[in-house]
């Protein structure tokens, strides 16, 4: 599209003027440029399939036998083995465990044994700063990465990377953990996703052509939200200039759990619940108001969380569907979420 | 002991005050006397914070920062106010209670208890300024805006 010059959008347009009785492969055919971006665009698009995908995160398991936390997330594993369409895949988005223990961790492995689907995951902070990621990459591998599912080109990245805050405090791990762990750090500065992870990603969509619908998957949000509490990613304006050359992108991320949206040139996103506890709003005027969830009862270990599901068609066209077990979502949000 | 030495100060300089001005005003505090009980209060503010951030008022593993991050959304400044949860026109205190007994499967605090006022002080001072109104049950209210350190200085 852009080494042509020349948007689908502008190509059709032109033709339609034209008349559609000249368009046909033999009038086009001295414009050989042209017609292999139309027969390229439709075999691409034609490869779209429509598909359903689940994302959940931010599940914050405790060591602690039987604990609340268990429950909300066994519930949510449950409801997706039962769903209908059933999904692809899961995403897992990060936070599976509170403070990055071994043990943590295990049982969260556990519970994403009990999926019937695959799943990908993506680490959060407080999976990582106990040692650094060590146990999390031991379990689940390399913490971003890309694959190919039915047409649509998925990313995930690690977006919690912060600078060193302390070998200079002279803090143990469990010190360095459990700072973090704390929303309101602040002697713990910007996540990021980094150098390499950038390299990476400039790597990893360079040949592919700007009508393949991306997926970008992180813990953080890649839009300045509210840094206080590192709802924001430092380099996402990277991220999103190293994915402008694409039509659509659709990115979704934890962190927040809350209902959130938002729109930044050719990238919507949306964040996504915890099944673990709800985050409140911060101080700051959101983008689009009324994608919000309404007051949640805090007696009830049910209400303020869950899960989502994003329903994707041939067009790339997303639906994203929040799934709650409470009376949790404006009829605007129920109806589920234009991406 | 300090505190006991701040309050004796304050109370000689009441006393030799009121003796000299029955019917008046009493002379504006002096600044020293204005840091001194600004700083009594910051240590509970602090002492406040760590408690808000201690899962040791609960018994699996929760803290009250867990969902008031910043104290957001703790608000204090609508308190006395009916909370449906409890049923009654309730204090914040009481409200803090529920909140340990409940989410934070905890043991209540006595209400007098050096821990409870530590919670309230950083609550209250989490929300400095703010507009008072009790029994506002139509919004969350926001703490102030912190933009670097803990959020009091």
């Amino acid at each position: 599209m852009e080494r042509k010059g020349l948007t689908r959008r502008q190509f059709i347009s032109a033709s339609t003027k034209v008349g559609s009785a000249l368009f046909t492969a033999s009038a086009l055919a001295p414009l050989t440029g042209v017609v292999d971006i139309v027969e390229a665009k439709t075999s691409k698009r034609s490869k779209l399939q429509d598909f359903r995908f689940v994302v959940i995160g931010d599940t914050h398991l405790y060591d602690i036998p039987n604990h609340r936390f268990d429950k909300t997330f066994q519930r949510a594993v449950q409801d997706i083995n039962n769903m209908n369409p059933k999904p692809d895949f899961v995403i897992f988005i990060g936070d599976l465990g509170q403070f990055g223990k071994r043990s943590e961790l295990e049982k969260g492995y556990r519970f994403l044994q009990q999926l019937k689907v695959p799943y990908r995951i993506v680490p959060g902070e407080h999976d990582w700063y106990l040692d650094m990621g060590e146990a999390w990459k031991q379990m689940f591998g390399n913490p971003f990465w890309s694959f190919d599912h039915k047409g649509v080109h998925f990313i995930g990245m690690n977006s919690i990377l912060v600078r060193d805050y302390w070998t200079m405090r002279n803090m143990s791990p469990e010190e360095r953990m459990n700072a973090i762990a704390e929303l309101e750090c602040h002697i713990c500065g910007l996540w990021g996703v980094r150098e390499e992870q950038l390299e990476w990603l400039e790597r990893d969509v360079k040949k592919l052509r700007p009508d393949t619908p991306i997926v970008i998957i992180t813990h953080s949000p890649l839009w300045d939200y509210y840094p206080r509490w590192n709802f924001q990613t430092e380099d996402a304006p990277q991220i999103r200039k190293i994915l402008s050359k694409f039509e659509k992108v659709i990115a979704i991320h934890g962190h927040v759990h809350q209902v959130v949206f938002n729109k930044i040139g050719n990238m919507v996103s949306i964040g996504n619940l915890a099944t673990a506890w709800p985050w409140p709003y911060p101080d700051v005027k959101l983008p689009y108001p009324d994608i919000v969830m309404h007051r949640v009862d805090p007696g009830d270990i049910y209400d303020g969380v869950g899960f989502m599901h994003v329903d994707l068609d041939k067009s790339f066209n997303g639906k994203a569907m929040y799934d709650v077990w409470a009376d949790l979502l404006p009829p605007k949000v129920k109806q589920g979420v234009k991406l | 002991m300090k505190r006991k030495i701040v309050a004796s100060m304050l109370l000689v300089s009441f006393g030799a005050l009121s003796t000299l001005y029955m019917a008046h005003a009493r002379k504006p505090f002096t600044k020293e006397e204005i840091e001194l009980m600004n700083k009594e209060l910051l240590e509970l503010v602090k002492k406040g914070d760590e408690l808000w951030h201690s899962p040791k008022l609960g018994t699996n593993g929760l803290t009250c920062a867990n969902c008031h991050p910043d104290a957001a959304f703790s608000n204090p400044n609508t308190f006395p106010k009916f909370q449906p949860n409890l049923g009654k026109v309730a204090t914040f205190r009481e409200m803090v209670n529920w909140c340990i007994t409940r989410p934070l499967e905890g043991k209540a605090l006595p209400e007098d208890s050096e821990e409870m006022r530590a919670l309230e002080a950083y609550a209250y001072y989490m929300y400095r300024g703010k507009k008072l109104m009790p029994g506002d049950n139509t919004k969350a209210h926001p703490p102030v805006k912190v933009k670097e350190g803990p959020g009091y200085p």
